[in-house]
């Protein structure tokens, strides 16, 4: 049972990915955990280029007083949640700050423009360089591999919000993501999604 | 000489109306189309050099390096080009019958060619109503299904690049004199691709004062008549100056002026009127529609016109002094005007370096043929 | 069942805007909902949808937003609380239906929620619906957050009723699409009947007939209802007041806008400084509420979006009193404070706030974001939208592109809405060289096909959605074949309406509910027009091109070529592939003359990719669709397709 309490008011988290990736999912899931336990979440998302190859957001605000706005304003974010990394990089431009936590996965996903070999993609190395650079603390787990292994890519996403239950700076525990899911999936899947969870909160105590 | 690449050939020949749509640029990648008698670019292409560009009739033709490299000699201007034997010539008894053009001398060689194997298969243009259609043909049978001269300039070498695709190693095409010169442009390896082999096996060239425009002749014969009942297309010896439409409800006379207002500014740059760089040149004999006249330029083109006549697919005979004369005379009067009016707009290199023109001479011999 | 019809009274979920709105409603007691995808609304109706057959409502997705007010309004003539949804410019299209409905009045409560778009996120235009309710004088309501969002749809019906007049509703995308805290009401538990009276006395508002003559009569009580909204709005507990009892500025908000004022003066720490004016009723504006805050200072700052809508209205009714409370200073859009185009945030608002009150304030170091910015720029490639992969499009607009200039008359293609909008860009080989509204390509197509009198004589196409044929194609198909416009208009049929999440429309044998229904055959209707039709599979590239090139050629009249070819993403179609796609690497030409690689740079579908290091193609095959169109481009046939098992 948590007891970890915000560290301010409101705190700021971005989950981002590709259009896909099961970014809306994965922050439904956050957030619903949060609101058991008491806060009010308020979330800000696009939905449009989310099937068609584009970038996606969702900025979570986690409070014990408000509603906040759906967009985090500029420089702060507390927390980005990334489930493809380049997206991690790009969010820092507007919502970075020397403070800020990422949790990243290393499953890259090559946009168009990569792919018809006109950008280049970085190196893993560079963008693990570029975030503690732009960081206080940096995780960077291969999240989708891991899913794969138990069974399913997409349970690379629970994975992260394992991972990001053991980061440590939100009241996240077992029970409520268990509460949290028991309610929207089959029965027989919820052992391999909680498998998954404890898995993702090991990765980051490595 | 130095290659550029698909931006130049769009810059320096189609959009500056110096295509004659004769295909060579076609079929040689997803880019270059031919529809209707125009050369289409369906999207661009990032190469600086390409075959297209080297391929290409209207691009830095070095007619010394050509005329080396096909008959040992640089070009020196001789008004029917480098010839052996010229004679006159009709289709033997051999050859099935067919309504072709005058002598059937063409339709004589290439089902002959491809009988004995010279050629594996033949490139030639057919018709679809009034449109030209390329074909690849590898039953002599099939080959007089495509006698019967076309007026309008046709994309005859995306047929050839086909058939190079398609693996056929010693290829026979029919060809006019820009297309032959395509022809020996990319015999010659221009782009120097590692391991190439010559496909063509035998040039039949094709005598050709001028062409029309396929979308400027189409529109302005649908005016008159319904096109896909055309069966045959004509132009008789002078005095008649007119052409001949024939249905199959008789037979349409337009007068020929009318017609060369159809023929694009591109046919006034072109030095060759009997298909210099060929095996062998086929034209009409003046005044006897029946009966073709023959130049024989390469050793391989006389063996085959050689055994030809024995087996009896062709006959020969000699050309009167007067008409040898008059060839030549009508021969290099298109030379002589073409090369004053390519040198005019500029057209002409005659220095040492590579520049981005549509003809390399040396400037002697251009003042020669000029003069 | 879904959870937004939890009987529990006191239930508190996190619920989107667009789910909240549906609370509300639920919590009315609505009872017929109509509505057309449009996003950000469509949830709306999807949600409704999904709980209709378990709580008895209809629920609707009509061919266009003006059918769609229609349908909403027989509810309401009939008793039943009634409710129509769309996006911005979707009330464009009904306006016609409102202004006149305005005038003949509504019954039971009906309530129009539009959902603009500003910064166009999912839009081509970031057009206002709020000033319709001024022009057609209906009462305008913009709910703060999401708790609102649900309680002020309840209100706007029994609002409704009260005033026997139609309610607008406006949500923003930032609200409809964004999450929040909810508590739940009560559901209610009557049983409604349908009958529509119209035996009794003519003017008689609930008994008489539903006309909007005597126009005279009609407008002079649309002012009174305006009249009776304005008395109630004054004590509207939707209209709140934050901050010092004098203070230095005041900012009046009202929408999404309310969280990032209430941001930007927290972040600023201006709480004892700045007051913040929400409005919920933001048309009539209540004078006296207005006069109270007004008075207490000079300086006024209004931060709404899109156009100065709130901020004009406020200025009049300031210029009316100013004998009573002074002259004011006004900030916002028209003095440059808060931008007039595009969407806002709490840094736009806490940038206009830090220049009135003088306060210098940084997010980050000048440092910090010099090397955010930099490391952005070099390290995180954009990614730009395209065409999912297998989606028919991709290869329509590939025999459109080629057909067009193969035929080299400089053809073009005036677009539509829908997915294939996004042939704008080069994923779809930038064909479309005109783009306005639902249905306007085939109109604009169709003035275009009467210029050969001009000396016109370009090719010309127009593309258009299956679902965009049933909105607004069919007059404008109807008009072309009348007039015997030379063009030829391409319906891109993929059975559905897939930008928007893949609603049904009248092509489908399926409506919002789940029912079977008749389907309209799209050739049937165009054939009966008097079109020349012809139908081809996108899939099948030669035939496409070559039947293109047929019908550009021919200048009779209007040619209708039907493109069928069912979305990648249609729930019959996604995850299952018909072809297993691999490359012979041996044989890719890659960048060399022969191909220049057509299929990474120019056909650019996701699922090939192009691997720099070996300098050949490559299939992602958990991206790959397997449509197997690829295979046919491939200029030395590198592509190989298979029969997946």
């Amino acid at each position: 049972m948590t007891n970890i309490q915000l560290s301010k008011d409101p705190y700021n988290i971005i989950i981002t990915g590709v259009g896909g990736q099961g970014n809306v999912m994965a922050s439904r899931v956050l957030a619903n955990m949060l609101v058991e336990k008491g806060y009010w979440v308020t979330i800000g998302e696009t939905f449009g280029s989310s099937q068609r190859g584009g970038s996606v957001m969702s900025h979570l605000r986690i409070s014990k007083e408000s509603s906040w706005s759906p967009q985090i304003p500029k420089g702060r974010a507390d927390v980005v949640v990334a489930l493809e990394p380049i997206e991690a990089t790009r969010v820092l431009k507007d919502y970075g700050n020397p403070k800020v936590k990422i949790l990243s996965n290393t499953r890259a996903i090559s946009p168009v423009g990569v792919i018809a070999g006109e950008l280049d993609y970085p190196s893993m190395e560079e963008i693990k360089k570029s975030a503690r650079e732009l960081a206080s603390d940096v995780w960077f787990i291969d999240a989708t591999d891991e899913g794969l292994r138990l069974g399913n890519p997409i349970l690379g996403n629970i994975i992260m919000l394992g991972a990001l239950s053991g980061v440590g700076v939100l009241p996240m525990d077992r029970e409520g993501f268990k509460g949290v899911i028991s309610r929207s999936i089959p029965k027989d899947k919820i052992d391999i999604n909680l498998k998954a969870y404890d898995m993702g909160e090991q990765m980051v105590k490595v | 000489m130095r290659i550029f690449g698909p931006n130049e050939l769009l810059e320096d020949v189609v959009k500056k109306d110096l295509c004659i749509g004769c295909g060579a640029c076609t079929y040689l990648c997803p880019y270059f189309r031919s529809y209707r008698g125009k050369t289409a670019m369906l999207f661009p292409c990032t190469l600086t050099e390409g075959r297209c560009w080297a391929y290409c009739p209207k691009t830095e033709v070095d007619l010394d390096d050509l005329s080396k490299r096909f008959f040992d000699r640089p070009y020196d201007g001789d008004p029917l080009g480098f010839h052996g034997s010229v004679k006159i010539s009709r289709a033997g008894s051999k050859v099935g019958a067919g309504s072709f053009q005058a002598g059937g001398t063409v339709s004589a060689l290439m089902s002959f060619a491809l009988n004995k194997g010279y050629i594996d298969a033949a490139v030639l243009t057919d018709r679809d109503g009034i449109l030209p259609v390329p074909r690849v043909v590898t039953d002599p049978g099939d080959v007089l299904k495509c006698s019967s001269s076309k007026y309008t300039a046709a994309p005859t070498l995306s047929g050839l690049n086909q058939a190079i695709k398609e693996g056929y190693k010693r290829i026979g095409v029919v060809s006019t004199p820009c297309q032959c010169i395509a022809i020996a442009k990319m015999r010659s390896n221009p782009t120097g691709i590692d391991d190439f082999t010559d496909p063509v096996g035998l040039v039949v060239g094709l005598f050709c004062t001028w062409a029309l425009d396929f979308r400027a002749f189409d529109a302005f014969i649908s005016e008159r008549i319904d096109v896909n009942k055309v069966t045959k297309v004509d132009i008789p010896p002078p005095p008649a100056e007119i052409m001949e439409i024939y249905t199959a409800d008789g037979k349409q006379e337009i007068p020929l002026d009318e017609i060369r207002k159809l023929v694009p500014d591109t046919c006034s740059y072109c030095i060759d009127m009997t298909s210099e760089f060929s095996d062998i040149s086929v034209g009409v004999l003046e005044g006897r529609p029946d009966i073709n006249t023959i130049i024989v330029r390469t050793k391989k083109g006389q063996d085959i016109v050689d055994e030809a006549e024995k087996e009896g697919f062709l006959v020969l005979d000699d050309l009167p002094e007067e008409n040898l004369e008059h060839l030549m005379w009508a021969a290099n009067n298109k030379k002589k005007r073409a090369l004053i009016k390519a040198k005019e707009d500029g057209l002409i290199n005659t220095s040492q370096e590579d520049k981005r023109s549509y003809l390399r001479l040396d400037p002697k011999t251009l003042k020669n043929i000029i003069a | 069942m879904s959870y937004l019809s939890d009987s529990n009274e006191g239930a508190r979920y996190l619920l989107m805007g667009n789910e909240a709105i549906v609370r509300g409603a639920l919590e009315a007691g609505v009872k017929v909902a109509a509505g057309y995808p449009g996003t950000p609304s469509s949830e709306i109706i999807e949600n409704l949808s999904n709980v209709g057959k378990d709580m008895n409502i209809y629920v609707e997705w009509s061919v266009n937003e003006k059918v769609a007010m229609e349908v909403a309004a027989a509810g309401s003539f009939a008793g039943l609380r009634s409710l129509c949804a769309m996006k911005q410019n979707g009330v464009n299209v009904a306006s016609d239906f409102l202004l006149h409905l305005a005038g003949s009045g509504t019954r039971a409560g009906m309530v129009l929620i539009p959902c603009d778009d500003p910064g166009a996120l999912s839009s081509v235009n970031e057009g206002e619906s709020r000033y319709f309710a001024r022009l057609v004088e209906i009462p305008l309501l913009e709910p703060g957050d999401f708790q609102e969002a649900k309680d002020m749809t309840k209100w706007a019906f029994e609002l409704s009723e009260e005033l026997r007049q139609i309610v607008m509703l406006r949500s923003v995308t930032r609200m409809s699409h964004a999450s929040g805290n909810v508590g739940f009401g009560r559901l209610p538990v009557s049983d409604v009947h349908a009958e529509f009276k119209y035996d009794g006395f003519v003017l008689d508002p609930m008994e008489g007939i539903v006309i909007s003559a005597p126009v005279d009569y009609r407008h002079a009580q649309q002012h009174e209802k305006l009249n009776k909204a304005r008395e109630i709005f004054e004590d509207c507990p939707f209209n709140t007041y934050n901050g010092p009892d004098s203070p230095e500025l005041l900012i009046i908000t009202s929408s999404a806008c309310t969280l990032y004022s209430r941001e930007a003066i927290s972040i600023l720490g201006l709480k004892d400084r700045v007051g913040l004016l929400k409005l919920g009723t933001t048309w009539p504006l209540p004078p006296k509420l207005l006069k109270k805050y007004l008075s207490k200072t000079d300086k006024i700052m209004v931060v709404e979006e899109v156009l100065p809508f709130l901020e004009e209205n406020i200025k009049i009714l300031a210029a009316e009193m100013a004998s009573e409370i002074g002259v004011k200073i006004f900030y916002g859009k028209n003095d440059g404070k808060i931008p007039m185009v595009g969407e806002l945030n709490p840094d736009i608002v806490v940038n206009a706030l830090a220049q009135v009150t003088g306060i210098d304030y940084k997010p980050v170091s000048d440092e910090y974001e010099n090397k955010a910015q930099e490391t952005a720029t070099g390290g995180a490639p954009s990614r730009e939208l395209t065409f999912c992969p297998g989606c028919p499009h991709r290869a329509s607009f590939w025999s459109i592109h080629n057909a067009l200039e193969l035929d080299g008359r400089k053809g073009f293609v005036c677009g539509d809405i829908g997915c294939y909008t996004m042939a704008i860009l080069p994923c779809g080989f930038s064909s479309l060289k005109t783009s306005h509204s639902m249905g306007s390509g085939t109109g604009i197509a169709s003035g275009f096909g009467k210029l050969g009198g001009f000396g016109f004589d370009q090719p010309v196409l127009s593309v258009c959605g299956d679902s965009t044929f049933f909105h607004t194609g069919i007059p404008a198909l109807v008009n072309a074949v009348h007039h015997e416009s030379n063009f030829t208009m391409v319906i891109l049929d993929n059975s559905g309406t897939a930008m928007t999440g893949f609603q049904p429309h009248p092509g489908l044998k399926v409506n919002a509910l789940g029912d079977e229904v008749p389907s309209i055959d799209i050739a049937e209707v165009c054939r009966a027009l008097g079109a020349r039709v012809e139908v081809r599979d996108p899939f099948d590239l030669e035939e496409t091109q070559k039947t293109i090139n047929q019908l550009i050629e021919d200048k009779q009249g209007v040619k209708v070529l039907i493109l069928r070819q069912i979305c990648a993403l249609s729930p019959e179609k996604k995850g299952k592939k018909k072809y297993e796609m691999t490359i012979d690497e041996e044989i890719c030409l890659a960048e060399n003359c022969g191909c220049n690689r057509l299929c990474t740079r120019i056909f650019r579908c996701p699922g090939l990719v192009w691997d720099k290091g070996k300098k050949v193609t490559k299939i992602d095959d958990v991206i790959c669709a397997g449509c197997g169109v690829c295979a046919d481009i491939c200029p030395v046939g590198a592509i190989k397709r298979k029969e997946a098992a």
